[in-house]
């Protein structure tokens, strides 16, 4: 991969584990409520707003990404997400990571080394 | 019932291709990437950024309706299943290569996908991906 390519696939995977852990801590305050009122409570908080800037970083981080490489590639190499993201609330919200995970996670990760040193 | 999910996940699919297949295309008419104004103007200046709207909008809203019901486990593998129709379609449209290392990759992904959606199933705690 070059450099920037490389870069952008970084880039990529950090803002959407990023985003997708700020959705999930607005998400989950358990003190947020109900109805317009959990919206209102989400919406004064820095998560939802965090979220919201990652995936719009992220949706021009991956037009980026996918320009310079084949779309066939890309979407394989763009599976890492859903290992970081597995990865990820492991680390922060302690969910389990049972033998049927680890498999899927290391097969996901396998089948994205395999293109990345290939093509 | 049954044909509601089949429907509602082959929906979701065709929307996550059209999006992936438009964000290609908008990329590759944008070039050379650049961090300016100039890149996001090639970017926004032409139709196929809006299929990747329309695309994205599409996926959530499939997404959300079909979780009310669906269970969380095949949902999230039917989510990410789009790694294969997007190959198949770079390589008819977009005359791509299917080279032997794209398809031992997407063959070792898929597996992996249908391992963690058999995981969701058995732990229903699990937060799904929206993203696609």
């Amino acid at each position: 991969m070059a450099p920037l390519t490389l870069t952008l696939w970084i880039a990529n995977v950090t803002f959407d584990s990023v985003g997708q852990l700020a959705f999930k801590a607005a998400a989950g305050d358990p003190h947020a409520g109900d109805g317009l009122a959990r919206w209102r409570h989400m919406a004064a908080r820095p998560w939802l707003w965090l979220g919201i800037g990652c995936y719009v970083v992220e949706f021009l981080v991956w037009i980026a990404f996918l320009s310079l490489v084949p779309l066939s590639e890309g979407v394989l190499l763009g599976s890492i997400n859903i290992v970081a993201i597995m990865l990820a609330g492991r680390l922060l919200f302690g969910e389990k990571l049972t033998r049927l995970r680890v498999l899927g996670i290391g097969l996901v990760s396998l089948g994205v080394a395999i293109v990345g040193a290939g093509g | 019932m049954r044909r509601f999910y089949l429907f509602g996940f082959l929906l979701l699919m065709s929307f996550d291709t059209l999006a992936q297949l438009s964000f290609k295309l908008a990329g590759s008419h944008a070039l050379p990437v650049a961090a300016n104004l100039g890149w996001l103007l090639r970017v926004f200046g032409q139709p196929w950024i809006y299929g990747a709207l329309v695309g994205y909008l599409g996926a959530f809203f499939t997404w959300m309706s079909l979780l009310k019901h669906a269970p969380i486990g095949p949902a999230f593998a039917a989510s990410h299943l789009e790694v294969v129709s997007v190959m198949l379609l770079s390589v008819w449209l977009l005359h791509e290569p299917l080279t032997t290392p794209r398809v031992l990759g997407a063959v070792a992904i898929v597996a992996g996908i249908v391992c963690l959606g058999a995981a969701e199933r058995d732990a229903p705690e699990a937060v799904p991906d929206i993203a696609g």
